[in-house]
């Protein structure tokens, strides 16, 4: 296994690890588990595709002769696809939760209207833009440079460091912020959280925000190398759920763990000649598979007995 | 002899008077017919006896078979005289609602979130259309060879479910589809025709086919399937291991305590439904003469559970229900294109955010909520004091109670009003002897008090200088009266205004 592959494969990680841990975080605290955030991944790269084509001939015309453009570009279209990720988090905050959270049957209510979300708003960006791939501008760098001897993709490092320090980011404000304590709160009990003056509802919009945030990065992220298309949040949805899953629904560093070892195993099952990239997802699952029969709560999963 | 009586009216009184009852003649003996072979009755008749009219009356209890037997046959009659592509639909609508009865068997019969069904579907529709195209199986040996692959795959779906639960196991089965797709698509032989068998046998003949009879054929097959399904729904949600799965959905551990063996029921559950998913996999290639690779597709997956939701998880009405609502969005529009799936979707949510059990679920949710609302505004308009609650009253066997009790009420209300000063100065000035009106209706109110509580005086002291004492009595044989208070009252008719005072004073704070 080469240098490249392991980062290739810590890249993927670092994608599904976003989309995972939104998924997890939104599961342990309100309750619900998001289908829509496939669609949130989609609106998200359109949001950049769009803020790219806008925002190119501008960063060239203002800073084309200081060299910095293409990070300014880069920062700029990761902050659109983040707040246009955050902005779908609100939709689904005002259809999905904020009308039942209270009332009877709410997880598969809920599960039942993001799915229809998710398949709404891929049938409409298919409307709207047809099912033609855009492809964004290559803007966290071309190219590779060699470090230890290896060959390495910088777009792939960027890609890496940059998730990592937002991740990082993210579970330091939810463990120091006066916000973050709240939503481990609501995590921990929600009830018991609502008697000591925590506002389910107050609590829930920030974390959707966060978890559609979150998302979009991943798009912009993932779109280095996919295309933006209508459909492009299926793949990411499902691997995203998957690792949530295989993780332990909830757990944040079981979500990491599951998300490294699914970009490894992707890794290598592309890089396997006898195998190839059509068995990537039938590999997965089979690994998922084994794994659910010898821990039926996922890698970091407690059992709910033990929790009750 | 008694002299001719005229029949007596009854009029119409009570909450359901549109309800459908009969009215036998009491001599007759009750004959029900039995469902062949077994103890149960076919129409849920119970026998009431009206208290108003003293009479016997037989209900239906259960008015659903009724509606199947009006749904159903209705299909069965109008179908035959529609358009082609209509009948097509009616179809298609019959596989799916059999896929989604028997879907429902897993998923809310045993609350087990599989979505392992069209792939037990797809794997046993190719197992029959390879046994038929490459092993020369002749077509009516199809539907047991996809049951018994459903019954190998349900073996093996089972063996987990037994240990995961949940949005697990639902991760699991999507798995497990997915394998089933690579798994086909790998097969060398069916790599030229893109992974998919074409010029499968079937039930309607090769020159019927996309002929009027040929679908006509089609759909009539179509329709015993699914009343087949939904024979295998009943025998097995409302007999024996239908209640032990229910008994296991609602508390695994407190089933198990009662000698459930929940987990040998799911194994059951899935053994038996995924033969019958089997079958209808065969069927389904049957009846396309093909199978591709669609069939495992996610879409495909999502469509179906869409129509489960919307009708109601759990329930065959709803599975059916459901399934007509999507397939006649789904295929009857074929001109809107892709708004179809929004309008679906469009459905999805609507149902999703205004009921709590799917369009099935909408009759018992109205019903709570109006009772909610009654109860509420019942609530609001009746002032305690004294009067008996309408949660109280199903509890005293004696009505003549709670209207005794209302009337109390209302003479209590009636007399606070004339209450006043100027009465009491009456009273004061003459406690005996003739008074006005309003003085009068107090005091004889007064007099017709109950027992406990009621008030005595008490002379105190030699008969020539004695003073008066104001005592309670109990009420209760054997125990002495109360003192009131340590007050003595030096004639007898400032006693008798003391009691009157205090007699008026609980009144008003009645």
């Amino acid at each position: 296994m080469d240098a490249g592959l392991i980062v290739y494969a810590l890249y993927l990680a670092a994608i599904y690890g976003l989309m995972a841990i939104g998924i997890s975080l939104l599961w342990s605290s309100v309750g619900m588990v998001n289908m829509a955030h496939g669609a949130t991944f989609a609106i998200a790269g359109y949001a950049a595709y769009f803020a790219a084509i806008w925002g190119q001939p501008l960063a060239r015309d203002l800073l084309g002769t200081t060299g910095w453009d293409i990070p300014a570009l880069a920062v700029f279209i990761g902050l659109v696809a983040l707040l246009a990720g955050a902005l779908f988090g609100i939709v689904i905050y005002l259809v999905a939760f904020l009308p039942i959270h209270d009332k009877e049957n709410f997880a598969v209510r809920s599960l039942i209207i993001t799915l229809a979300l998710n398949l709404a708003t891929v049938q409409m960006l298919l409307w709207a833009f047809g099912p033609q791939q855009k492809a964004l501008p290559r803007v966290f760098g071309t190219g590779r440079f060699t470090a230890l001897g290896m060959s390495i993709r910088i777009d792939q490092v960027v890609t890496i460091v940059a998730t990592t320090l937002l991740l990082g980011s993210v579970l330091a404000w939810l463990r120091r912020s006066r916000k973050g304590l709240e939503i481990r709160a609501v995590m921990q009990n929600a009830e018991g959280a609502a008697l000591c003056g925590i506002s389910t509802r107050k609590t829930a919009l920030p974390i959707m925000m966060l978890t559609g945030a979150l998302a979009g990065l991943a798009a912009v992220l993932l779109s280095q190398n996919v295309f933006v298309s209508p459909t492009a949040g299926v793949t990411p949805l499902i691997k995203g759920l998957t690792i949530a899953l295989l993780g332990g629904l909830g757990s944040v560093p079981g979500a990491v763990a599951g998300a490294v070892l699914i970009g490894f195993i992707e890794a290598a099952t592309g890089a396997i000649p006898f195998l190839g990239q059509r068995y990537v997802l039938f590999v997965q699952f089979t690994f998922i598979v084994c794994v659910l029969l010898i821990r039926p709560r996922g890698l970091g999963g407690l059992l709910d007995e033990t929790r009750e | 002899m008694a002299p001719q009586q005229p029949e007596k009216r009854f009029f119409e009184v009570g909450r359901r008077p549109h309800e459908i009852t009969l009215k036998p003649d009491g001599g007759d003996a009750w004959r029900r017919g039995r469902v062949p072979l077994t103890k149960r009755h076919w129409l849920a008749w119970r026998g009431i006896s009206n208290p108003k009219s003293l009479r016997r009356e037989r209900r239906l209890l259960d008015k659903r078979p009724l509606w199947w037997t009006i749904g159903l046959g209705g299909l069965l009659v109008v179908t035959p005289f529609l358009s082609d592509q209509a009948i097509n639909i009616a179809a298609i609508f019959c596989i799916f609602s059999a896929i989604n009865v028997i879907w429902t068997l897993i998923i809310g019969t045993a609350g087990i979130f599989s979505l392992a069904t069209m792939a037990v579907v797809g794997m046993a529709g190719y197992a029959a259309a390879a046994a038929n195209v490459y092993l020369g199986v002749p077509w009516p040996l199809m539907m047991p060879v996809g049951a018994l692959v459903g019954l190998v795959l349900g073996g093996f779906l089972a063996l987990p479910s037994t240990r995961l639960d949940g949005l697990y196991y639902a991760l699991l089965t999507l798995g497990v589809a997915e394998i089933c797709r690579v798994f086909v698509s790998q097969i060398k032989l069916l790599a030229p025709t893109n992974g998919s068998i074409n010029q499968v046998g079937s039930f309607i003949p090769a020159d019927w086919l996309l002929q009027r009879p040929g679908l006509l054929l089609g759909f009539f097959a179509a329709f015993a399937l699914l009343l087949a399904a939904l024979l295998v729904f009943r025998l097995i949600n409302s007999e024996r291991l239908g209640l032990l799965l229910q008994a296991a959905r609602e508390d695994e551990a407190f089933s198990e305590a009662n000698g459930i063996d929940y987990r040998r029921a799911r194994l059951w559950v899935f053994i038996l439904s995924s033969a019958a998913l089997g079958a209808i996999g065969a069927f389904y290639v049957m009846f396309y003469r093909s199978i591709s690779l669609a069939v495992f597709s996610l879409d495909q997956l999502l469509l179906l559970f869409a129509m489960i939701v919307i009708g109601g998880l759990g329930r065959s009405e709803g599975a059916v229900l459901g399934t007509a609502i999507v397939v006649l969005i789904d295929k009857g529009m074929l001109d809107l294109g892709p708004l179809r799936i929004i309008l679906v979707t469009a459905v999805m949510i609507v149902v999703a955010l205004t009921s709590h059990h799917g369009l099935t679920g909408v009759r018992m949710q109205f019903r709570n909520f109006r009772n909610r609302k009654k109860s509420e505004s019942r609530a609001a308009r009746t002032e305690k004091g004294g009067e008996v609650m309408p949660e109280e009253a199903t509890e005293i066997t004696d009505k003549q109670q709670v209207y005794y009790r209302l009337f109390d009420k209302r003479i209590r209300d009636q007399l606070k009003t004339q209450v006043t000063p100027e009465l009491i100065a009456e009273h004061r000035a003459k406690p005996l002897g003739q008074h006005s009106d309003a003085l009068d209706r107090v005091l004889n109110y007064f007099r017709r008090g109950e027992m406990p509580d009621k008030y005595a005086i008490l002379r105190v002291g030699p008969y020539a200088a004695s003073t008066y004492k104001v005592l309670a009595f109990s009420g209760r044989p054997g125990h002495p009266p109360r003192v009131v208070d340590d007050k003595l009252y030096a004639t007898m008719d400032e006693a008798y205004h003391a009691v009157f005072l205090l007699r008026v004073n609980d009144l008003l704070a009645s």
